[in-house]
């Protein structure tokens, strides 16, 4: 019995050295703060440290094969200070909020993407303010700047600015439209009834679709909660723009089809002329050859008059992961790939699809001398960006009307009714 | 002299472990802090030995996770994420803060540790009741390898569900109670734990479903988007389920030759990976697609804009892509996936009839259309009665079939719809997974996934109730 | 026509070489219509593999056989890996979990499945009733949460991870397994109980030899889903290095709108060679299931 109660005072005494020891360790889950890197630093520099980065770009193979030859010169760059393994991943930037907002601190450290994520990936907290934001600022054009106010919320500069001309422009097949008839829709749908082909235009898309109320003078833009839209299309005249929309839809000569489907149809050469942006600019190339040929975006017919459709300005961006664990790496890296010289080299590896943000870069004389370039800059007066004037709950509402645009209103809904039931979805509130 | 059962039945066993632990001697008494005290008393050490490691494991699991976020399980964290960045250590400095989403979780599976320990503690502390009544008894006890070889023999049930129980509780049960919590907070896309909080909002979300406003539409999505799931669902199974019958009536004919490359053909369709055969029709159906290309070429369009099926807007036929067509498309295209598989199975039950009714019959001088009403179908009916239910509670989940052939090419035309993120064309768990996947809607979608429940149990208790009542009424005879 | 060494009736003998013409019409018909559905169903499958042999990369709008014919679609999806393609990783990877998948489903749907038909213990009914509620919630609902419940014990992003999302809880499908026990005649269980056989005995001993059937099955169909699935994959995957993709995400991310027109032949040939294994395996499948679930259904 003795020997017994002693067996079991040990194991009581081992128990509650358990439940001791269990207290002292870390209540909450936290992330790993820091851990002072300033004792490395003291210590005689044969210690450098091992860094490890992941960087996202776009999946076609010139873009990566650009970067792994860009993040090599970076690492190779920054020998001396600290042994830099970069992992590149393949992310198509329009797709990139979606990977990265599912679990954000898995997502990688420097990333590219579209600027129409800017203000959802700020809001989610996936964004690391730039360090040294003045002089980025500055070498993409200054805070007025596009590419500047693409990356910025709120006055807080969140991005690199990488590539310039993602708006929209048009591409035209000289061997069936002269320029002339590129001026105006008009003009397009007689050269497409004339060739027995079809022209098109994505409007089943708010992106597309804001050129035809920008041009004629209807404005979205941003509510004071940052997430909300200010969207005035219902107002007086807005049904004339959509009559005009499905004037244009009704000719046969006018197909609707979204970004894969343009350049399928380029390809089997259905398509002689279509609204669509600079990342195709290659397959189109090789696919009119000499009869290739861009400019800004068409008239269109509004009441009798030739109205110019306005467009956004697209931008990527090159983002810094406010969840990775070298955040100051990741800055230097991101600073790195965006720098005139990586621009100007990006450009040359992609054959002219990225065109660069950086003034001086877009200034050199191979980038002004592509059409692309120069639809753009034509074009770059009628466009605002996206992340000034919409909000979240946009794109589903718009996506919808220019769908039933597209299918010429089979209901016959009132087009006041419409452009009511639009803007409500456009203005309501986020989440 | 069992006071443990009361009129044959056993006692709830809180009530028998105070009634144990009260009436125990001391070493019962001392169980509840030290667990293995009982067993050591009666000998039985390395069970002893197991119950205070086991003891051991739940404490510092509850003081290190359990505790401190069951604390917080009320408000679901206060302290938001704040980072300072520090240029010298080129890394953010982050505060202590709190995620809601672990608290969340670590809080239930807290709370599920603690309530599985008292239960194991209880039924402990009866066990170490009735050794001491087996030893002042005098009956024996078993050694330790005494009880492991019950556990293969009487109790080899609970060797056998250990692990697949261990599994569901931590992949099924906990994160489905997570999401059901969730449907009560007002975790979106505004709230996205790391960075932001989320508390609880209660039944607020759940009101917003009888909401019908031009911008608060979640009731009128709901309500269309249950109904096309419902007819889908009856359609689904049905067509496919008497085409099935059919197809496998003229394969299986007497006087069909090759039967086996006629079944092999078909099956051939389902043999591929719905993932690449539907991604595949997609493109083949496409405005642009082949067939498309097909029908203009042959005059099937025009002829189709004559008589007003296609508008006259368009020169393709909007396959994928117009709510009407769409939904006529989809179950065709199920009908195509879903035929061989029913024919599999019905011949597989069709050889099963025994020929005695079919020669008598025949003697009775009864047709091919008799022979099937009265022998054929109810045969059938009542061998596969069971799967037709299952079938058509798994349709109201056919997630692939919807979502590969519609997602990136349809687009609704309904703006009510749109403002919810719902389309004509989708399933209640399209739906989910879209709110899920690409708006991060993850309340709303928990809302959704409870009510799939609440209609998907329905369902099952009226169709088990009438097999059921059926089924006394006597089989097939 | 067979011979037969009984003696046969003359009158029977000339009925047989009068060929019924209704009779022969209606083979005909069959025929043809057996005939015509089979090429219906068959017209996506054979556009499949004729895109998968086209020389050109994009998708065909115009014609339905290629313009030109290569095998390169084959040789490139093994010899040209990028950052979109990249097919020998993605077979070996979802071979590697597909293994340890079948092996871990079927273990625990045969444990359950025996635990639930052969043997009696206080809260079958329950665990049961139980099994059949959580099956009526929707699988995508827990999809975020796993994901994160992965996380904190560091196995998104492997196979471990996978392997683990798709066999933990294999138990609740246990239902046509345990339907298949149930015909198992309960003599021969008490026959060798009384010879002194414990109950992990009878499993192993007597049950499993007798169950090949469902075994086959089982171990298939487990085989099987993680090539199907292309849904929980992308979530515990988060990985954007094209080596790291199962068959089923890989495949799906060509047709992602920004590749689709350079990858959609090689998506075709891809799917050629994933559904070759797959349709054998499921044909032998097939047999089993309908062995089983038809053998069950009658005598029960």
């Amino acid at each position: 019995m003795k020997k017994l109660a002693a067996i079991l005072m040990a194991l009581m005494l081992v128990l509650s050295l358990c439940a001791c020891s269990a207290s002292t360790t870390d209540t909450t889950t936290t992330e790993t703060a820091t851990e002072p890197e300033t004792t490395e630093a003291t210590t005689e520099t044969t210690e450098i440290p091992d860094i490890s980065l992941t960087l996202w770009g776009s999946e076609l193979t010139e873009f990566q094969d650009a970067l792994r030859v860009m993040a090599d010169s970076f690492i190779a760059e920054y020998a001396d200070e600290a042994n830099i393994t970069i992992e590149i991943g393949a992310q198509s930037e329009s797709t990139a909020k979606d990977t990265i907002l599912t679990d954000i601190s898995a997502a990688a450290d420097v990333f590219y993407y579209a600027d129409d994520q800017t203000g959802e990936l700020v809001n989610a907290g996936a964004l690391q303010p730039v360090e040294n934001a003045d002089a980025i600022a500055e070498a993409n054009g200054g805070y007025e700047a596009g590419g500047v106010q693409a990356a910025s919320v709120g006055g807080t500069l969140y991005a690199y600015p990488a590539m310039g001309g993602n708006g929209y422009f048009l591409y035209y097949n000289k061997e069936y439209v002269t320029a002339e008839q590129a001026g105006s829709w008009a003009g397009l749908l007689e050269a497409a009834n004339a060739a027995g082909k079809q022209v098109t235009m994505q409007l089943n898309s708010g992106w597309y679709l804001y050129g035809f109320f920008k041009g004629a003078g209807f404005s979205c833009s941003l509510a004071d909660d940052g997430a909300s839209t200010l969207c005035d299309w219902n107002t007086t005249g807005g049904t004339d723009v959509v009559q005009a929309i499905l004037d244009i839809t009704a000719d046969s000569g006018f197909i609707n089809l979204d970004d894969a489907a343009f350049v399928t149809g380029v390809q089997e050469g259905t398509i002689i002329a279509g609204v669509n942006g600079s990342w195709n600019a290659g397959t189109i190339q090789t696919a009119w050859g000499d009869n290739y040929a861009t400019a800004k975006l068409p008239t269109y017919t509004l009441n009798g008059t030739e109205v110019q459709m306005g467009s956004f300005d697209g931008y990527k961006l090159v983002g810094v992961n406010a969840y990775s664990e070298n955040v100051g790496w990741a800055m230097r890296l991101a600073e790195w790939l965006t720098s005139e010289d990586n621009q100007i080299y990006l450009y040359e590896a992609t054959n002219g699809s990225a065109v660069p943000s950086n003034v001086n870069a877009a200034a050199s004389e191979s980038v002004q001398s592509n059409p692309v370039v120069a639809a753009l800059a034509t074009q770059s007066q009628y466009a605002s960006a996206q992340s000034l004037s919409v909000g979240g709950n946009y794109w589903t509402p718009t996506e919808t009307l220019g769908n039933i645009l597209a299918n010429g209103n089979p209901d016959g809904t009132d087009l006041q009714q419409l452009l009511d039931e639009t803007v409500a979805g456009i203005e309501a509130a986020v989440g | 002299m069992n006071k443990r059962e009361h009129d044959g039945k056993r006692l709830f066993l809180p009530v028998r472990a105070v009634k144990d632990w009260l009436a125990g001697d001391v070493f019962v008494k001392l169980t509840p802090l030290l667990w293995g005290a009982g067993y050591i008393r009666r000998r039985q050490f390395i069970k002893g030995f197991l119950a205070i490691l086991f003891e051991c494991v739940v404490v510092l699991f509850s003081i290190s996770y359990g505790f401190p976020n069951i604390a917080k399980f009320g408000t679901l964290g206060t302290v938001k994420r704040a980072t300072v960045y520090n240029p010298a250590t080129l890394k953010n400095e982050v505060n202590q803060y709190d995620n809601s989403f672990l608290i969340l979780l670590f809080g239930l599976v807290g709370l599920l540790v603690l309530a599985v320990a008292v239960v194991i503690l209880m039924r402990i502390v009866t066990e170490a009741r009735e050794l001491q009544q087996k030893d002042e008894q005098g009956v024996h006890i078993n050694t330790f390898r005494e009880d492991i070889r019950d556990l293969f023999n009487q109790k080899f049930h609970i060797t056998l569900l250990s692990l697949p129980s261990l599994g569901i509780i931590v992949f099924t049960i906990i994160p489905l109670i997570f999401m059901i919590l969730v449907a009560f907070t007002n975790y979106d896309q505004q709230h996205m734990a790391p960075t932001e909080l989320f508390t609880w909002v209660g039944l607020d979300n759940f009101k917003r479903l009888f909401n019908n406003s031009l911008s608060e539409t979640f009731g009128y999505s709901f309500g269309k988007v249950l109904g096309w799931t419902l007819v889908w669902a009856f359609f689904a199974t049905f067509t496919c389920y008497f085409g099935g019958i059919a197809l496998s009536l003229m394969i299986n004919n007497k006087r069909t030759r090759v039967k086996k490359l006629w079944r092999t053909l078909f099956v051939i369709c389902i043999a591929v990976p719905q993932f690449v055969s539907l991604l595949l029709v997609r493109n083949f159906f496409a405005d642009t697609g082949i067939v498309n290309t097909f029908c203009s070429n042959a005059g099937i369009t025009d002829f189709l804009k004559s008589i007003g099926l296609v508008g006259q807007y368009l020169d393709h036929i909007p396959f994928l892509t117009e709510a009407g067509w769409a939904k006529f498309m989809i179950i065709i295209i199920n009908f195509w996936i879903g035929v061989p598989y029913l024919m599999l199975i019905a011949t597989g039950v069709l050889m099963n009839i025994p020929t005695e009714y079919y020669e008598s019959a025949k003697i009775d001088g009864a047709n091919a259309l008799q022979t099937f009403n009265r022998i054929t179908m109810p045969f059938m009916l009542s061998v596969t009665g069971p799967y037709l239910i299952t079938s058509f509670i798994a349709n109201i989940n056919n997630f692939n079939v919807i979502y590969l052939l519609t997602q990136d090419v349809y687009f609704t035309m309904d703006t009510k719809l749109a403002a919810s993120n719902a389309k004509d064309i989708d399933l209640l768990v399209t739906w989910l997974y879209r709110l899920t996947n690409d708006y991060y809607n993850y309340k709303m979608a928990s809302v959704i996934g409870i009510l799939v429940f609440v209609v998907c149990a329905v369902f099952t208790l009226v169709a088990f109730n009438y097999t059921f009542r059926k089924g006394r009424e006597g089989r097939f005879q | 026509m067979k011979k037969s060494k009984a003696p046969v009736d003359p009158a029977l003998i000339v009925k047989k070489r009068h060929v019924n013409p209704r009779l022969l019409t209606g083979d005909i018909i069959r025929h043809l219509i057996l005939a015509l559905l089979a090429a219906i169903w068959l017209v996506p499958i054979v556009w499949l593999i004729a895109t998968s042999f086209s020389a050109y990369e994009g998708r065909n709008i115009l014609r339905f056989f290629p313009e030109s014919w290569t095998l390169s679609n084959y040789a490139r999806l093994f010899s040209d890996t990028d950052s979109v393609s990249n097919f020998p990783a993605w077979f070996s990877n979802t071979f590697i979990v597909a293994c340890f998948t079948c092996v871990i489903s079927t273990l625990f749907v045969l444990m359950v499945a025996y635990a639930m038909s052969c043997m009696r213990f206080r809260g079958r009914r329950a665990l049961m009733n139980t099994g059949v509620l959580l099956g009526l919630f929707p699988g995508f609902l827990t999809m975020i949460c796993i994901y994160y419940i992965l996380k904190e014990l560091s196995l998104t992003d492997t196979h471990a991870g996978l392997i683990l999302v798709y066999s933990a809880s294999s138990g609740l499908g246990y239902l046509i397994a345990k339907g298949f026990f149930d015909t198992i005649s309960r003599s021969m269980i008490d026959a060798a109980k009384l010879d002194g056989a414990s109950e992990a005995e009878v499993f192993w001993k007597v049950i499993l030899p007798l169950s090949k059937p469902i075994i086959v099955y089982t171990v298939i169909s487990a085989f099987l889903m993680p090539w199907m699935d292309f849904i929980f994959s992308n979530i515990i995957i988060k990985s954007r290095l094209s080596g790291d993709w199962t068959v089923a995400v890989g495949l799906y991310n060509m047709l992602h709108k920004s590749s689709v027109n350079t990858y959609f032949s090689r998506f075709c040939a891809g799917g050629v060679l994933v559904s070759i294994p797959i349709s054998v395996l499921f044909v032998i499948m097939q047999k089993f299931y309908v062995e089983s679930v038809t053998g069950g259904s009658v005598k029960g």
